[in-house]
Order: C-alpha cells, then structure tokens, then sequence
C-alpha cells in the first residue's frame, strides 16, 4: 500500500461475482448507481465454473449415455451395438457451455454499466477495499457494499483432498479420465449426484455415509426412488458409516471405515471424492476491518434486507445462513440492490425451491407432511405415480411420483414435492402455487396440457380431493 | 418465547408513540439492539431488545400510541438454538440456520403469515403497510389489491380524525413560547421527511380520495409525534386552567450596559452571554418572594403545592417542534452557569437528545421570543405550573423620564397566571419586582443568593 493512496471513489462495491454478486451488480447498474464487481477467477462464481453447471453437464451427459442401454426396447439399435464415453470432449463441451454463460454475464455487466475487477478484495475499513490485482493494489472508497464471496468445499483435515486421488467436487468435474473406482465420503446430494453420474459412465461407485440413510436432508419417502435407482446402477451405499482413515497408497487410496453391523473395513479405490458440506468464505476478507460480525460458525448474519450488522453493508449467498442455493443467492442480490437504491425490498418468502439432480430427480418447496406436522398443521397429503401418467410411460421415465401437502381446513397448499424424471422442471409450478397462496383446488381446477409430466401436479391435487380420474381414489 | 413490554421509561409516563418499528417478524435480534423508537413525554427513546433470539410477532404498528406494560413484540429466544417448535410459530425466518448448508427443505411460515401473492406483497411494502396488520377478503383470507387500498384509506379516516379533534389546539398563536410562530422550513422539511409513508400511502390511493380542489392544493398529515403531544398539552392547559395575561415593560439600558461588561469574561469562557440568565435570577429572586407563583395545584386533592425549589424551564424552538428542557435547582447557580446549562440544554433539544429528566420536573416556565419578535402575547401555562413568562423583542423606544421624552431600550414581557391560584394585584406585583430587580441590576446583585 502507497501513502497517500488515492481511493476510487464508487456508490457500491460488490465483492464475488457469482450469481449473487453478478445479479446483484446488473440490478444496481440498472438502478443508476456506480458499480464496482470484484471477482477473483472468473464471473460466474461456483455455480457457473464448478457447481451447478459444470455438474449438470456431466449429469446430462452420463443420463443420455445411460438411457442409450435402454434404447433397444425403443426399437433403437446401434449400428455395432456399443457405445463409448470420451472425457476429454465431454470437458471440451462442457468449458465451452460454462464460457458461453460466463461470457454472458461479463456482456451483461458491462452493458449495464458495471467496472468488473478482477482480483482479491479485503476490506481496509468499513468504507474502503483493497484489491489485489497481480501486483497492483487498488482501492475504492464506497457508501455501501455487498459481501458475495461465496463459500468452498469443507473438509476436515483427516480428509484433506489431495487433489490427484483425494478430491473435492471442483477437481472431480475437472478430470480429463474417469476412474474405475470412486469412493464417495458424504451421501450428500452433491456425493450422490455425481455418484450416480459416474456409476452411469462405468465407474464402479462406492458411498459412505454417516447418517443411516443418504440425502440425510431430504424427507426419507422422497429419496425411497433414488436408493432404489443407486441399487440399479450397482452403486454401493454404506450408511451409518463412518471414515476413519484415509491413505494413500500407490496410485490408490485406501479408506478404512467403521460401522456398526460391519466393524473395520478397508475399501481400496482409484480415487476418493470428499463431500460433506460446504464453510462460507468470510475468513479472509478483512470482516473485521469493516465491523462485519459473523457468527461462530463462519457465517454473517442478515435481516430480511440483507443488511449485515453495518447497516451500510450487505450480505448475500453462501455467506449468509441458510441453504447454500444460487437461486437464493440471486433472490438476495437483487433484493440487496434494490434496497441500496432506496427501493422497498425484501427476502420475505419462506417458499425456496430445493432441487436434487439425482436419478431420479428430487424436487420441492414448503414443508414436507412431517415438517407441517411438527409445525402443528392438520395436513392430508396425495400423491400421484409416474406410472399413471401417459408422458412418463412414453419416455419410458416411470418411476416416481408427485405429492401435494394440504392443510386440511383450509385446503391451502403447504407444500409440493416430486420425485422423478424432469423434477427440476416441474417444482416451478409448486413455487409459483405457494406464492400465490393457491388452495389444492386451484391446482386441480387448472387445466394442465396433455400429454406432459405437469399433469402429475393436476392428478395430486385431484387425488387430495378425492377424484383423481387416472388411479383409485382412497376412500 | 419473551413479551416485550411498553416500559415505564421514566416518570409520569403512561403511555407512548411509536415511531418507527426497526425488526420485522423473523428477524434476529440480540439484547440490547434498539427494536422500536417510541415518543414518550416530549422525548424520542430507542428501545432495545430485551433477549436475543428471533422476532416471533410485532403486536403493534408504526403511529399506535399504546399504554405502559402493552406487548410491543414478542421474542422466540428458543429459535436460535432449534427450540420453540410451538404449534404453528407465526414466522420462520428465512435466512434462519439451517441443519447444514445444502439443500434442505425450507420451512413455510406458519398460518399467522397473511397470505398474498408476491405482487400483493411488493404493493404493501410501497405503500408502507405491514401485511400482517390487514386482514384479507380474498379466498381463504388472501389479502388483495383492494384490501390495501381499504387498508391505506382507513387509515388516512383515523389520521383525520385525529386532526379534526385538536384542530382549535393547533391553530395559529396557541403556544405559550411562540405566538404567532412561523412555520420554519426546517420543521417543514423534517415533518415532511417524518410523514413520507403516510403521504405515499395517501399517494397510492390519491383516486378514492380527493386531495385538493382545482389547483388548490390541500396536504394532509396526520397530527403525530411531538406536535401531537404538544397539542394535547396546550388543550389540557387551556381547559383546566383560567389563564390571564398582563403585560409589562421593562427599561433594559443597564442591564445592557452590565451584559456589555461581563461579555468579554463570558468569551473568556466561550459562552454567550443572553440576557435569559439574568432573567432567571431575577424570576428566582421573586418566586422565593411570591411562592404562590412557583406552586402547582393537585386536582384530584385540591391542594396547593408550594415549591421550595427553583427549576425553571426553559421553551426551546426546535426542528421537531416546542421542547421545554428544565434548569434545575436555578436559584443555586450563577449567571455564567445558568448560560453554559441554556447552551448545553438548547443543543440537545435541536438535536432530539434530550432525556426524559432533563424535560420534566420544572416549576416555573420562561418563553423567549425576543430573538423573533412580537410585541405582547397570551402564553399559555405549563400545566400542572401556574404561571409562565414571555420575553419580548428588545427595542429603542420613546419613553417619558423626569418629564421629557428620551430614547431607551425597552423590552415588553407577558406574564400568564392561574387565576384559580393568583390574583391579579400578586402577579402585577409579582412583574414589579422583576422589573425592579432588571432595571437596576445592582439591586438584582445585591438580592441574589
């Protein structure tokens, strides 16, 4: 740092550009207000370069290579009956995607008036940032600012990746092989999304999770389809089992793990993938400097504006409590800008969709039928298979199933779930249900296009009432 | 699960304004976090959060005056730690800890979180409404549009009302220290910037009611905060008390000459030196002299207190409207320590610091617009005081002196009195000496303590 240094001078600092911070910046940019976007690698943050996007193109990729197998029944064969997985075009592909949409954001933030940095911002005070720049050193002098940087995979030091054999789930996407077996520590969504992927490529999957069952977050009837589907794909599921140790050996890595019915087992495999959460990256960002409190587990709280302790700064995504979701993230950004352009905004919804890529998929929003139990709600729940819907027989996707969580007075949805092909897809018309505060009828008394998979949402809410048309209504 | 209660912030206070709500419902909080701003007697306290947990419901609305030991708000101080998992709590938070930080299932908030579809949602938060606090007519309960709009136009109905029922208070020259006192720009301004929501909200439904006739605008504020606290007290004088006036003047040359004298010492000690110490000794020297007129009387008893101690308040002109921060014990302290405490007590009024003892507990008023002007005025007592004191603006005047006309300073003083308590001869008596007492300040010298 220079004595005398001379502070740029902007409205907002926006530190992270991932989908928070990007969002977040093009809305501030779109209020009139002076934008400075500090982004470290590259824009787009995780989601965009190793998380969502990156995953969901090798999830893509292994389901259609997978669903090749089943073609035959189809009346489709290959002409010599085989086919074959090329990882190095895969990566090609998918960095291709992933630079479209980062090219994307970077032409979005410049038409919208934002000056991206790039470098490594810490705060000097609670009106200044440092940014490192490959040597240079600049600073801005800003009236408000938005933390946005995110968080990283967490592991503990016995498991500390590697990054050859022990990997986290970055290195994993980024491989140029796959290998012929993986040991996956955390049954997480992350662990068994690319678990399954993988198992789908021809890589022999083994999971180990602590908790007795997988996707331990998720409502148990929900991921029933998914342990099913892991069984199919011979992936190994240990639960209720823990890593003692991990070692490498040779070109190797070898996990000795624990559980009750088993005792010491040793489990030798090509590569190891750790996943068993995520820590906010508040450490070395000078929080301190600025007055930004965080709580004892690293992260800042907010209210309801995202306003940090320091009402002048902000706080969004990962950082914050809460799921670690990009659409979270944005939701919070844009209300973040808003709020510093003097607009009224708010992250009021309770209703943030939640979405598994898992095969089959998993997808809802509101409560499950225990979590309105516990919360006192009289609820009914229905639910409708995949099997009784036509497009899922056609696309031979029919394992799965929708259910409505209606609250048995008022016959106010309380909360959507589905399991099953195109999940994702479907849970927009949940979350656009429970904001609209739509009762179970509304649902039903919708026409619904046919022959689609949204069909299932119609048949749900017809069974909560008692007329399903498509299965035996419960008397 | 913590009710937080309206508390007794301090004496004779039995209720409160609120001013501003600063959590909403699902907020974190941690003790000692300023929650509400609430108007008690004249001044503008901060209440902080009593525990530190999650705001579960605020029972109360920004502009309710609500009475000591009411629920402002209730704290889930169980949320933080998971505990609390009472039958349908009325909020989750949304950015509340999760189990871990992937996808986990959000809680919907309970039954007691109105429903409204996020338009509606986004609608009420620009006209300043607290969803919660309207009640729906939608299917199910669902608040719409046009409940809203109801909700925003009832409300302007309540602050009308308001109005209408002290208007003859807050007419012109009805303030004891500034008859005929012009609206400044200041107070303009700062009750603009006060009232922005209510004016949005008369805004956004400028369609279902008229806001003017022709190009003959009328603005529509709700009496509030300080303004309305004064109001009510200027109605309370003036229905309990029988006020007379009677005006006098004063000779002022040698007083001036004396302040003259004194100022460079007064600088000596950065301080400007007024003549309002020199008044208040002198006001001291004659209440000791006339008790009656530094009394109050009890209703509920019918009795006459007589004070035997001397704090004299002092009506001060600021942003937010008449403050009257108290001199305590001004018989005790001399004319540079009666200037420095003016000073010191002028400023936190314009700065809206005062505390709720530095304005109470006064037994004797002085009002000085001299710096503004007029000529004579009504002032209306302090209640439960019964009497109070205008200073007027100082000016040359022809007077008769030994039979000829000469020029001097005069300033002309207004003295209010309770005629229940004190007859007309006392407090022309009572004015006599302070003239005396003024006019000759050796005199004055010579009396004080």
């Amino acid at each position: 740092m220079v004595v005398g240094e001379i502070a740029i001078e902007t409205d907002v600092v926006v530190i992270g550009g991932g989908p928070g911070g990007y969002a977040a910046a093009i809305r501030l940019g779109q209020l009139g207000q002076s934008v400075v976007l500090v982004e470290k690698e590259v824009l787009g943050g995780v989601c965009l370069n190793r998380g969502c996007i990156p995953s969901k193109a090798l999830i893509h990729a292994a389901g259609e290579y997978h669903k090749l197998a089943g073609l035959g029944k189809l009346g489709i064969r290959l002409p010599d009956g085989s086919a074959a997985f090329h990882m190095p075009d895969w990566q090609a592909w998918k960095e291709s995607v992933v630079a479209q949409l980062s090219q994307g954001v970077e032409q979005l933030c410049q038409a919208n008036g934002v000056t991206v940095v790039k470098g490594s911002a810490t705060f000097l005070s609670a009106d200044r940032i440092g940014v490192e720049t490959g040597g240079d050193f600049e600073t801005y002098k800003f009236r408000q600012a938005i933390i946005a940087t995110g968080s990283r995979p967490f592991a503990p030091k016995a498991l500390a990746p590697d990054h050859e054999r022990i990997l986290d789930s970055t290195d994993l996407l980024n491989l140029q092989e796959l290998p012929k077996s993986l040991a996956i520590i955390g049954g997480g969504y992350i662990g068994m999304e690319l678990g399954m992927a993988l198992a789908k490529l021809g890589t022999s999957v083994t999971v180990v999770e602590a908790a007795p069952g997988i996707l331990p977050q998720t409502a148990p009837h929900l991921t029933q389809e998914v342990r099913k589907q892991a069984k199919k794909l011979g992936i190994s599921v240990k639960t209720a089992t823990k890593v003692e140790e991990i070692s490498r050996s040779g070109d190797q890595v070898t996990l000795a793990v624990l559980s009750e019915p088993h005792g010491r087992e040793e489990l030798t495999v090509d590569k190891a993938l750790v996943t068993i959460g995520r820590v906010p990256n508040t450490g070395d960002i000078g929080l301190g400097q600025a007055g930004v409190v965080i709580d004892e587990k690293g992260y800042i709280p907010v209210n309801a504006e995202c306003r940090t302790n320091q009402p002048h700064i902000f706080a969004i995504g990962d950082v914050t409590p809460g799921p670690a979701l990009a659409h979270r993230a944005s939701k919070q950004g844009i209300v973040a800008a808003e709020v510093i352009a003097g607009l009224p905004s708010s992250v009021d919804s309770p209703y943030v969709p939640y979405v598994i890529f898992t095969d089959p998929p998993i997808a809802g929003v509101g409560l499950t039928p225990e979590e309105a139990k516990e919360q006192g709600y009289r609820v009914r729940t229905a639910s409708f298979p995949y099997r009784a819907n036509g497009k899922a027989l056609v696309i031979d996707e029919r394992d799965g199933f929708a259910e409505v969580v209606v609250e048995e007075d008022t016959h106010l949805l309380v909360g959507m779930h589905v399991v099953g092909a195109d999940a994702p897809n479907l849970i927009g018309e949940g979350a656009l249900a429970l904001e609209l505060a739509a009762r179970v009828e509304d649902l039903a008394l919708t026409i619904h296009p046919h022959p689609t998979l949204s069909e299932v949402w119609l048949e749900a809410a017809e069974a909560a009432l008692g007329h399903a048309i498509h299965i035996v209504n419960k008397k | 699960m913590v009710e937080f209660k309206l508390p007794d912030v301090g004496e004779g206070m039995h209720e409160g304004e609120i001013l501003k709500v600063l959590v909403r419902p699902g907020e974190a909080v941690v003790q000692d976090q300023p929650v509400i701003e609430v108007q008690t007697d004249k001044v503008s306290a901060e209440l902080s959060a009593p525990a530190t947990g999650v705001v579960q419901e605020i029972r109360i609305a920004e502009g309710d005056t609500v009475e000591v030991g009411t629920v402002l708000l209730v704290i889930d101080t169980g949320a933080a730690s998971g505990e609390g998992t009472e039958a349908k709590p009325t909020v989750t938070p949304v950015s509340a800890p999760e189990k871990q930080s992937t996808a986990t299932v959000p809680a919907r908030q309970g039954a007691s979180r109105s429903l409204a579809t996020p338009y509606v949602r986004q609608l009420a938060r620009e006209m300043k409404i607290d969803i919660e606090q309207v009640s729906g007519t939608g299917p199910a309960g669902r608040v719409t549009e046009e409940d809203l709009r109801q909700f925003a136009s009832a409300g302007q109905k309540r602050a009308l009302q308001e109005v209408s029922a002290t208007a003859f208070a807050a007419a012109p020259v009805n303030e004891p220290a500034e008859p005929a006192r012009p609206v400044t720009p200041a107070a303009v301004s700062k009750t603009a910037e006060q009232e922005k929501p209510v004016q949005k909200q008369a805004a956004s439904q400028a369609s279902a009611l008229p806001v003017g006739v022709g190009d003959h605008l009328i603005e529509r504020l709700p009496l509030k905060g300080i303004r309305k606290k004064i109001s009510e007290h200027m109605v309370k004088s003036v229905t309990v008390i029988p006020h007379v006036t009677s005006v006098d003047e004063l000779e002022m040359d040698q007083l001036q000459a004396l302040r003259e004298r004194l100022k460079p010492h007064a600088e000596k000690k950065q301080l400007k030196l007024t003549f309002l110490p020199f008044f208040i000794k002198a006001l001291v020297i004659a209440l000791k002299e006339y008790p009656v007129m530094n009394a109050s009387i009890d209703d509920a008893t019918n009795e006459i207190l007589l004070k035997r101690f001397y704090h004299i308040g002092i009506a001060t002109d600021t942003p937010d409207g008449l403050i009257v921060p108290v001199i305590r014990d001004a018989d005790r302290k001399s004319i540079f320590q009666l200037a420095a405490e003016i000073k010191q007590l002028a400023e936190l009024a314009r700065q809206g610091k005062l505390t709720l003892e530095q304005i109470t507990g006064g037994t004797f008023t002085i009002s000085n617009v001299g710096p503004i002007g007029g000529l004579q005025a009504t002032p209306i007592i302090n209640h439960p005081e019964v009497a109070i004191l205008a200073l007027h603006k100082m000016e040359k005047r022809w007077v008769v002196r030994e039979e000829e006309g000469v020029i001097r300073q005069m300033m002309n003083i207004s003295l209010s009195f309770d005629h229940r308590l004190i007859d007309g001869v006392t407090a022309v008596r009572f004015t006599n000496r302070i003239k005396e007492l003024l006019e000759d300040p050796n005199l004055l010298f010579a009396e004080m303590v």
